[in-house]
Parts: C-alpha cells; structure tokens; sequence
C-alpha cells in the first residue's frame, strides 16, 4: 500500500502535535484547564466557534487552511485518537506513576499536554466540518451532519465548560445543617446553601448464607437467600436449613442465642441447620452479620467450615433533606441514587452513607454539582440519540440511491441494472 | 426459570434458527426461512422472560446474562438484515454465533444473584445495555463477513455490493453504539452527576466508538480492501476488550465502576 501525499502529511502534522505535546509536558507538567473558568470558558468558546469560520470561509484562498479538515485530516485525527484513547486504555491511571508513561503524562491522561492538543485539533477539524455541512445541507447526509453537530457540541462543551463545572462532596448530620463539604482535591468549599439531614432510610436485600473455608478464608459460590423460615439449600455438601429467621434481633452479651429487639443497632439473625451430605453430621445454631453493636456470629461445621452471613446488600437508600437557600426559602427533598434533587443551577446527588452503621446510619453523604453547561450538553445528547436513530433508519439507503441515479443517467443499461439487482437478492 | 433449563429452550431454539438458515437457501418465500428463524428467537426470548421474572430484576448484570442477550440479538438482527437486503447467508452467521455463546452458558454456569445495587435501578438500564447488546451483534456479524470476504481464496476481491453490505452494517451497529454511548451518558448524569468519567469501560468504549467511526470515513476514500477489513477486525477486538477484556485488564482492576 503506497499512501499518498496528502495522507503523509496529515499524519506528519498529527505526529508534530503530538511530540509539541510531550515537549510541553515536559516542560511545564500537566495541562490546567483552569485558565477556561466561567466567564473565560464561554468567551473562549465564541472567539473559538468564530475562528472556525473564518479558517471555512478564507479555506478557498489558502490550502493549508483547507488541510486542516479536509478527509486527510478527519482520518489522521481519528486515527491518532483511536491510538491515544487505546494508550488511554492500556495504562493504569494513577497521578503517582513515574517513568517514561508518568512523564508523557499517559498515567494522567486527561491532563496531558498530547492528548488536550490533539483533541483540541480533532475538535477543529470536526468544528469547520460542521460549519461546511451547514452552509452546503445535503438532506442526503442528514444522519453524518446530525452527528457531526452532536459530536463537536459535546465536545466543545466538554473543552470549554469542564473547567467551570463545580463539584462539593458534603456530610450531613441528622437534624445538624451543613454549609461546607470539600472538592475533588480536598479544599473546603463553601455552597450557598445549607442542608440538614431530617432522615436516612434504607432498604435491604434478605440475607445470604454462604458456606466459609475458615483455611483457605472462601467462602462458597453457591449461597441460601433467607426469604422465608423453612427454605433449604444444598451448598459445597452441605444441606442448610433455615430453621427461624429474624430481621432486626440482638444477642445478649456472653450468650449465643439472639432475640428478636427492634431499635438501633438490631442486626438480621438466623437460627440454621447444618448437615453434611456425606458423613451425615449435623450442626444448628445461630448465625447473624452482627451490626455496629453486635459481633457477627458463625455456626461453625466442624473444624474447617462455618456457616456465615455477610452483611446484607443495600436495594435503595434515601435521605430526607431540607435546604435552605441564600434568600432564606426551605425545601424539601427526598435525594437517593439515579434520583437527584435539583435546587437553581445545582443537583444534589446521593453518594453514600456510614457504611459501619449500615441501615442504621446517622450520616449521608450526597455531592452538590453545578454545571452550568448542562442544558448544552442535554439537548447534544438527545441531538446524538437522534442521530443515531436517522443513522439507522438510513443506513442501506445508498443502494437505492445509487441505482436512481443510474436509470436517470443509463436508460439503456437500466435492464441489466435491475436483472442485476433481482439476481443478488436471490445469492 | 433457573440456569438448568436453558438447555431446553437452547436446543429447541437452535434447531428453529438452524431450519430457518437452510431454508433460506432452499426456499423461495423469504418468510419461511423468517418464520422459522423469528420462532427460534422467540423461544429463546421466552426463556430470557423467565429468568427475569425468576430474578424479580432484567437479567442484564452478569457477563453470563449480557452473553443471553447477545444470542439473542444475532438471531433477531440475522433475521432483520435478511428480511430487509435478503442476504441469505445472514441466517447461517447469525446461528452460529448465537450458538457459541450458548455453548459458553451452557459449558461455564452462573450463580444468578437477585441482588441489583441501586445505582443498576434506573430506567437507563433495560434500554443501554439491549442496544449495546445488539450492537454487538451486528458488529460480530459484520466481522464474520468480513472475514469471508477477505481470506476466501475466489474471488480475491470483494465486490461494490459486497463491501456495501459491510458498511451498512457497521453503519446500523454503530448507531446503535452510539445509542448505547449516549443513554449511558444521560444515566451517568442522573446517577453521578458527570456524563462521562474516562472510567475503564468508558475508555475502551470511546476507543470502539472511535475505530469504527475511523472505518467509515476510510471506507469512501481508501480503496485498499486489506486495510479496511484489517480495520473492521482490528474494531472488533477494541470491542472484545470494552465488552469483556477490561475485566483481565490489569490497568482496570479496581479501577472501573462497570464491574457487577
């Protein structure tokens, strides 16, 4: 395969950028993009939307400008990004590596110097594409401008917004308002406005009982799910039996049976039975995960093995929240996962909780994100969305095309045409 | 409905789907061979319901689940493409990929949990992980025909007609990526409050996406078959390792949140 002129040196300029990125990564360490915080970011994003097209419109007067994105370029850059998000891939990103990958900054991909400037040109590349698109629309080829638009909106916004994103991670306490949580790097942040925890409340799956190697410290694929007393199950050789089972019980110190108590703390309790399949002995006693009051408790089955209950896992969990805003004004939100609370231009998400106390946890720590771009960004995804289903619906469509023009053009070779056509369709 | 009757529904569902790709050949009605073959997809649709309604979740979490979709979908975007461009052999590629991922079922068995961690609770769910699913399916398909294309020994070079089903299909699986991509996207949001995070699986997605976007636009301006067809096998191990690989990766252990 000989390549030809143009493609050497489309892929000449991208090797170029790339090693003007290492030498910058070198020189000055990571990329910041924190130069783009609001209002920089959208002026930078005009001037940038704005030089894309005037490098469209003077492309006709200088061919270097029309290098830039013509198809020569578009599959340069795709190739080189191909080739960095696979490097992207393969390297574990950790900002503490050190080397040759820490120092090309590929352990850090995001804040790399190479990876930043050849999106940005993969950006522009795209960018003026779009501006051509758009200046000479071709219904034929809704579904790639559609796309096209979709794709540099995203990115664009994700150039040019990131940086004026916000993100604080916050603790509440029960009945206590909280104003101050941390960002991504620790600082205490301050949030304009204020949240207090009025409940947490959490849903659990019915507990598991595995079969433990106290040797080897494995315990068994093959689990019984406590859903009702009186279920059986055959596990590693041995049959469990759950004999009684109880939600919220607690075991009074020094002794092993546990009784049902419904308050804080009470821990999932099961009173199983034991036997092995092969030798016939049999074992019953309690078993409980043990909650941060409670010790866990095992039935042990011999020397080796013991029957064990894990901490259940959590189905949903959800705080109740009241927050007051700057002007004063109170609202109340009910935030879990998938299901933020929105307040202005911020979202309140649920992150987690003190995983010690599980269900009866006192804490809840939800994330205050503001993302002033969302809008943007929302409506380049449903663009996207949309774009994929045109795609869809038009893809095979070029046949038909292809063979209007044909009969349009060739009336005499119409016939050989469709008898063409015909014979495929039954290949 | 538990993972020792799926043996069952297999072999019932793989003997319609065989059927439906002889007849194809030998019918002349395109809907006998269809009839068949969407029989077989129904059936092994039926077993999928049961292991849903067994779970009380979409079964959709494990590698063993998504390898359940993923059957299923070769089966029913063979019978699509052959009912919308009548490529015959469609039927026979779709089978016999839809039968190698059974066989990985039915030869490496699961521990079905009930269990769905709430951040899985999501309308996203459903919707993401079936058209990423069918867009494997047309990306395996396109790969297998692909490969005929290019190592059969006559003729040597792929027609106009032939290389135009390669990109119609590649053009229907990457749309549906991109479907996958976005919906995973508006999800992320709901659920974390980012789009996109660069987490593992999100990376080689990005690198899938991006490969196959690469094929497309190549596809018009280089006419070197080798390279095209290199590029399109080349995706689908990009897709091999976003799918399943990351999971061996020693770059994503402990560093994804797309392990369930």
């Amino acid at each position: 395969m000989t390549l030809q002129w143009g493609y050497k040196q489309a892929f000449l300029r991208c090797a170029l950028l790339f090693v003007v990125g290492v030498v910058l990564q070198i020189a000055f360490g990571d990329f910041s993009n924190r130069f783009l915080r609001q209002p920089w970011g959208l002026i930078f994003a005009i001037n940038y939307l704005y030089l894309l097209i005037v490098i469209y419109v003077q492309s006709d007067k200088w061919k270097w400008m029309r290098q830039i994105y013509d198809h020569h370029a578009m599959i340069s850059t795709l190739s080189s990004m191909v080739i960095l998000t696979i490097i992207f891939g393969l390297t574990r990103q950790d900002p503490d590596t050190e080397g040759i990958v820490g120092m090309l900054g590929f352990s850090r991909m995001t804040s790399s110097w190479s990876f930043n400037i050849l999106l940005v040109y993969f950006m522009t590349a795209l960018g003026v594409n779009v501006v051509q698109d758009l200046h000479r629309w071709r219904q034929r080829r809704l579904a790639a401008i559609l796309s096209h638009i979709a794709v540099f909106t995203i990115l664009c916004v994700g150039t040019f917004g990131s940086a004026g994103k916000e993100r604080v991670t916050i603790t509440t306490s029960l009945d206590k308002a909280a104003h101050i949580g941390r960002d991504k790097a620790g600082n205490s942040m301050e949030l304009p406005f204020a949240i207090t925890l009025k409940e947490f409340t959490m849903e659990e799956y019915p507990a598991k009982l595995y079969i433990l190697d106290t040797k080897t410290e494995q315990s068994s694929k093959e689990y019984l799910l406590v859903e009702e007393e009186g279920l059986t199950q055959e596990i590693d050789g041995w049959r469990v039996e759950v004999i009684k089972s109880l939600d919220m019980a607690g075991a009074i110190p020094g002794q092993a049976e546990f009784r049902e108590m419904k308050h804080v703390g009470a821990a999932p309790a099961v009173y199983v039975k034991a036997e092995n399949l092969k030798s016939g002995q049999k074992y019953e006693g309690w078993v409980s995960c043990g909650s941060h009051i409670f010790e866990p408790s095992f039935l042990r089955l011999g020397e080796r093995y013991a029957v064990a209950m894990p901490r259940r896992e959590a189905k949903r969990y959800l705080s109740r929240i009241v927050v007051i805003d700057s002007e004063g004004e109170s609202h109340r939100f009910n935030v879990e996962v998938n299901h933020p609370a929105t307040l202005g231009s911020w979202k309140i998400y649920q992150v987690g909780y003190d995983t010690a106390r599980g269900r009866w946890s006192t804490h809840s720590v939800l994330e205050c994100v503001r993302d002033g771009w969302y809008p943007v960004t929302h409506c380049a995804l449903w663009l996207t969305l949309l774009a994929g289903v045109v795609m869809f619906l038009t893809a095979g469509g070029r046949k038909v095309a292809k063979s209007k023009r044909e009969t349009k053009k060739q009336p005499l070779t119409n016939a050989k045409s469709v008898t063409k056509h015909r014979k495929e369709g039954k290949r | 409905m538990s993972w020792n009757e799926l043996i069952y529904y297999a072999i019932a569902s793989i003997l319609c789907w065989v059927a439906g790709a002889v007849m194809a050949f030998k019918s002349q009605k395109r809907w006998h061979a269809a009839a068949l073959s969407i029989t077989g997809s129904v059936i092994f649709f039926a077993y999928i319901i049961g292991m849903w309604i067994a779970l009380e979740r979409p079964p959709m979490r494990t590698m063993g689940e998504t390898r359940l979709w993923y059957s299923f979908f070769l089966s029913v975007a063979g019978v699509v493409v052959y009912l919308r461009w009548r490529y015959k052999w469609i039927l026979s590629f779709g089978t016999m990929m839809s039968v190698v991922f059974i066989c990985i079922n039915l030869f490496k068995p699961e521990i079905h949990s009930k269990t769905l961690m709430p951040a899985l609770q999501s309308p996203w769910f459903v919707p993401h992980v079936i058209v990423y699913m069918f867009a494997y399916a047309m990306m395996g398909a396109v790969t297998l025909f692909a490969l005929y294309l290019w190592l059969r020994k006559s003729p040597k070079l792929a027609s106009d007609e032939e290389l135009r089903v390669c990109d119609n299909l590649v053009r229907i699986g990457w749309s549906f990526l991109t479907l996958g991509m976005v919906m995973g996207a508006l999800w992320a949001k709901q659920a974390w409050g980012d789009y996109w995070t660069w987490d593992p699986k999100e990376t080689w997605a990005a690198a899938t996406w991006l490969s196959y976007l690469l094929y497309l636009h190549m596809r018009p301006h280089v006419k070197d078959q080798n390279l095209n067809f290199a590029l399109l096998l080349f995706s689908f191990l990009l897709l091999q390792m976003c799918w399943y690989g990351i999971n061996y990766l020693p770059s994503a252990q402990g560093a994804s949140v797309h392990v369930y």
